[in-house]
């Protein structure tokens, strides 16, 4: 039994709903032959992992559904035991090495070597290659990047790599150039609803417009939040008729109203309540540049015009600042003092610096 | 120098037996040996051999009574020992005197070997109080033989086993009838933290709570035995990490600074008997400045006397410009950073206002000999926002911001890039903060908890993440890899918790079975089926007031549950709703177990499971009058038939009553086969007898 997320996800190239020119190209590539190390990249819950699923479902038939999940121990240099989640078919591996943290690396050289080194025993598979799929590529360290280039390179007869990243800026250019990038653009909201319509059509029932057009806007091209959304709001309220809010992320709405503390008021107090919501936050692991970018572009939509660009400026100080350093919520806090300063400044329109002591 | 060290560490072994001088520590040694050469050096032709000796070990307390500081303190550490005079000696000692009862003479915290509750004395304090002479002394007066571990020997897990274990299990020194009192000094210097299951500390404590496999019965010779003599430990820094275990099972006695004028009273003494001229101000100067430091005292006095000069102030002040730096905690140098030098301390060490004013160089040399910045930097952070001088345009503020970025950047950037040269700049981080924020009469500052505080509210959280990752994992081993995109982390943090929760908490109203609408029918069973895949379950339990409620397990509301509040959105489902949803949930897992294909897949919380069946077993009316009446046809034979563990079999029959007559008849069908079973036989000494396989179902 899984979620509509899961249960309506499209399995093969030609059920996907947008991107056609991009299905297109990939059944092209993958009846070549000749199937290059890929890319994939876009914002989070466009379809890019659903695009590779269909990818090898066309490379290799209904056999790579087969899948098996399980763990593997790996051995870092300083003999601590780390577990990695795999999940194979016969034909390809996937893994998540920032599962391993700053041990990625050990976690590329040791699979891959080893998937790189044995070939294809089974005479009956389509392709003489494995594909290993690497989630959150823009998240492996400088040294796994560099574990993993020779090895795209040496073992090219047996395996090929499908890179999963939200955004390609955080990947050394020697990866790059190695792959076929591809870019998973979001879809629109007409696309969305399209989506959401075909969910509730197989799910038996219809999804209101006024809905549907709420949750497109509301999931920001985010087709598994928008999913996600409506199978919640179906659990609420199984006929959809009633006057229903799409319910934030409580993390959002939090972050809504310590921008809003900030806003109403300004003064040592309240410096201190924002940073018992931050810490709030933080311990809900919730990733701090996700808290310092909602804070700021709920904070910005309420001031006046001429302060926005100023505070958007200093959180983009301070989120590079906060990316070296270790303590967040110093970094988080530095920003709201300075939004406070700012907006205090712009109110009283005068320097008050002669007011201190 | 190196030579006299060892000769001073021989000196103080062998003169443990006889004496019990002050334990020479390596970091004191450099100065100590200074001076001693110089005074061997300018004496050396008309005292002799008796001058050899320092002044630390010729005027070291001999006796109870000698001992300078606060008697509350000693006679506290003399207590706890006497303490242990039922478990030692037996009723021998202390207990005709009538004084000083020990405190568990009626036998409440005495255990069977009446060893009093904590077994372990914590001593800590500033260096030079004379923590490690108290402790020679007491145990002396006690009648015990000191057993010392100090900075001087490898202090590793391994020192527990090889040297400790032997002499407490023995009980007596070798070559002395006294029982042993072990003194393990300088602990805070131990080996592995205490989080470090090999580490030091750990492996003490574990000393303390062995027992012995039964009384009565012939002991184990490896089993170890329970310990029966006392330990004291001693220490500088008491919040040191590695204590972080021993501060909560051992009694703890702080040392705090005698009062400045017994110090001087004493140094008048000893500056009498070997004949130094000393002004009295001079010694209330060096009393001062060396903060109470009774040997800092004593090497200086010797080192001027060697010097063959009159202690005078001038003198006093310019020999203690060499003085080893005290030791800093991190509390205290936030406390140095927020509020202005005490008066006092400026008299003591005879600053001027100009001397004062110069605060940088001061501070920063505080804040680098703490060696823990880290935690300065959290201090500064908890602490720059209660002062209460009124800052109207967050001037002073934007600057402690400023400042605490500048070092975070700057020690993550040294970190990252293995940059060390970068050190030296770190301390001047936090000066800024005094000129901003420094303010007299402010409370005095706590160690700073919110870090810690928001580290465990953190892990926890990640605890739970992790569970649910983990079990979305082997749901999607279950379901053909189908969840296993949503476990990965911001994804499940940022998107899936959230509308999880929504998810799972429809509104039902609490109705039992039989009254269902078939709406809420379908919700329900979607529901189930959502909470069963995800292997979520409602676990029964109490509440803080006695009543019972179900709570999610894993307990995944948390993450919709913000400053303690839950999201206004989300009802609380009542305690009838999930109980129903908990019952179904069991039903439906039973169903799943009875079918073969799900029969390897992993089962988890199988006592619950079971209880809760029981539980649905017994309120027949909860089930729907449909399932009760099918239940009928299978016949009341079988409704009660209790398999091997004397559970009622109530898999079968619910799956049975699902509807399919055509598996009833299977499931009678078994009942036909004569299968014959054989055990292999063994060298069993049980009673063998042919027994029906339908005895046991």
């Amino acid at each position: 039994m899984s979620l509509w997320v899961d249960k309506h996800r499209p399995r093969v190239l030609d059920d996907l709903h947008y991107h056609a020119g991009l299905s297109a190209r990939l059944r092209a590539l993958a009846a070549s032959g000749d199937f290059p190390h890929m890319l994939f990249y876009g914002p989070s819950g466009a379809g890019k992992k659903t695009r590779i699923a269909c990818t090898l479902r066309e490379l290799f038939g209904k056999g790579v559904e087969k899948l098996k999940i399980d763990q593997r121990v790996f051995l870092t240099p300083s003999k601590r035991k780390l577990d990695v989640n795999i999940v194979q078919s016969n034909f390809h591996i996937e893994i998540t090495p920032s599962e391993a943290g700053n041990y990625d690396r050990v976690v590329i050289q040791e699979l891959l070597k080893e998937i790189a080194q044995t070939q294809q025993v089974d005479l009956s598979a389509k392709q003489r290659f494995k594909v290993v799929i690497i989630n959150e590529a823009d998240s492996l360290t400088r040294d796994a990047q560099a574990a993993l280039r020779r090895t795209m390179e040496k073992y090219m007869s047996n395996m090929r790599i499908i890179l999963c990243a939200n955004s390609t800026s955080r990947l050394i250019a020697p990866i790059k150039s190695r792959c076929l990038l591809v870019r998973v653009a979001a879809p629109d909201e007409t696309k969305t609803i399209e989506v959401l319509r075909y969910v509730g059509k197989k799910e038996g029932f219809d999804v209101p417009d006024k809905i549907a057009h709420e949750i497109a806007e509301d999931s920001n091209g985010n087709l598994r939040k928008a999913i996600l959304v409506l199978e919640a709001l179906k659990m609420q309220s199984t006929d959809l008729d009633k006057p229903l809010t799409i319910a934030k992320p409580d993390w959002e709405t939090y972050c809504h109203k310590v921008a809003d503390m900030i806003v109403q008021e300004q003064s040592p107090q309240r410096v201190m309540d924002v940073r018992a919501k931050l810490y709030e936050l933080l311990s809900h692991c919730i990733p701090p540049t996700v808290v310092l970018k909602t804070i700021a572009d709920r904070v910005v939509d309420q001031v006046d015009e001429s302060l926005k660009a100023d505070i958007m400026h200093w959180a983009a100080i301070y989120e590079t600042r906060m990316r070296v350093g270790n303590k967040k919520i110093f970094h988080l806090e530095a920003w709201v003092v300075k939004v406070m300063s700012l907006y205090k400044h712009f109110f009283y329109d005068i320097d008050m610096s002669g007011f201190d002591d | 120098m190196k030579p006299f060290v060892c000769l001073a560490r021989e000196y103080h072994l062998a003169g443990c037996i006889t004496t019990s001088p002050i334990v020479l520590i390596s970091r004191d040694a450099e100065a100590v040996a200074a001076a001693q050469q110089s005074s061997r050096g300018t004496t050396a032709n008309s005292k002799g051999s008796e001058d050899n000796a320092l002044w630390v070990d010729r005027y070291a307390p001999k006796r109870f009574t000698d001992l300078l500081g606060d008697d509350r303190v000693h006679r506290e550490v003399m207590s706890w020992v006497k303490e242990w005079d039922y478990c030692v000696f037996g009723r021998r000692q202390g207990l005709g005197r009538g004084r000083k009862r020990p405190r568990g003479e009626d036998g409440d915290n005495l255990d069977e070997w009446k060893r009093p509750e904590e077994k372990i004395l914590l001593l800590s304090g500033p260096p030079g109080l004379g923590k490690t002479t108290l402790a020679h002394v007491v145990a002396r007066h006690a009648g015990y033989e000191v057993f010392e571990i100090n900075a001087s020997d490898a202090r590793s897990a391994q020192v527990v086993d090889d040297r400790l274990r032997p002499a407490l299990e023995s009980g007596s020194a070798v070559g002395s009838s006294k029982p042993v009192l072990v003194v393990i000094d300088e602990i805070d210097g131990a080996t592995g933290g205490s989080d470090h299951s090999a580490g030091f500390v750990r492996k003490l404590l574990s000393l303390t709570y062995d027992r012995p496999k039964k009384k009565g019965r012939k002991a184990d010779p490896k089993a170890s035995r329970p310990l029966l003599r006392p330990i004291i430990c001693i220490c500088n820094d008491l919040y040191a990490t590695a204590l972080r275990d021993l501060r909560t099972s051992a009694r703890v006695v702080r040392f705090s600074r005698p009062n400045d004028i017994h110090l001087v009273r004493r140094l008048r003494e000893i500056c009498d008997t070997e004949g130094l001229r000393a002004e009295s101000r001079a010694l209330t100067a060096l009393v001062g400045i060396a903060q109470g430091d009774l040997r800092g005292c004593l090497n200086m006095l010797q080192l001027i006397k060697a010097k063959g000069r009159e202690v005078t102030e001038p003198v006093v002040r310019t020999a203690a410009a060499g003085m080893k730096q005290v030791d800093m905690t991190s509390t205290s140098v936030l406390n140095d950073l927020f509020s202005p030098m005490a008066r006092k301390r400026t008299k003591d060490l005879g600053l001027t206002e100009e001397d004062e004013a110069r605060y940088v160089r001061r501070l920063s040399r505080e804040v680098e000999s703490t060696g823990a910045m880290d935690r300065v930097a959290e201090g500064c952070f908890e602490y720059y926002a209660t002062c209460h001088r009124h800052d109207a345009n967050f001037a002073r503020y934007l600057k402690a911001a400023e400042w605490l970025t500048s070092y975070d950047v700057l020690s993550g950037e040294m970190w990252t890039e293995r940059e060390f040269a970068l050190a030296e700049y770190l301390p001047f981080m936090f000066v800024g903060f005094y000129p901003l924020f420094q303010e007299r009469g402010r409370p005095k500052l706590e160690r700073p908890k919110a870090t810690w505080d928001h580290h465990v509210a953190t892990t926890a959280n990640q605890e739970i993440y992790a569970s649910l990752a983990r079990c979305l994992r082997s749901a999607a081993a279950r379901n053909h890899g189908d969840y296993r995109h949503l476990a990965n982390g911001q994804i499940l943090q940022l998107e899936f918790a959230p509308y999880l929760n929504r998810l799972i908490s429809p509104p039902l109203n609490p109705v039992n079975r039989q009254i269902i609408r078939p709406c809420e029918k379908a919700t329900l069973s979607r529901l189930v089926d959502i909470m069963v895949a995800l292997e979520l379950r409602f676990l029964r339990d109490k509440n803080d007031d006695g009543q019972l409620v179900y709570r999610l397990d894993p307990p995944i509301d948390v993450f919709v549950t913000y400053d303690g509040k839950r999201a206004s959105d989300i009802a609380i489902s009542k305690y009838a709703v999930r109980h129903l949803v908990a019952t179904e949930i069991d039903d439906k897992l039973a169903a799943m177990r009875s079918e073969p294909t799900e029969k390897n897949k992993p089962k988890r919380s199988n006592f619950f499971k079971q209880r809760a069946i029981n539980a649905g077993a017994d309120d027949d009316t909860s089930l729907p009058a449909a399932k009760r009446s099918k239940q009928d046809h299978i016949g009341p034979a079988e409704k009660v038939a209790v398999d091997f563990f004397g559970r009622p079999i109530i898999a079968s029959t619910a799956k049975a009553s699902s509807g399919k007559e055509a598996k009833i008849a299977s499931t009678k069908t078994v009942t036909k086969y004569n299968v014959a079973y054989r055990f292999n036989e063994g060298n069993s000494a049980a009673v063998r007898k042919p027994i029906k396989v339908s005895a046991f179902l």
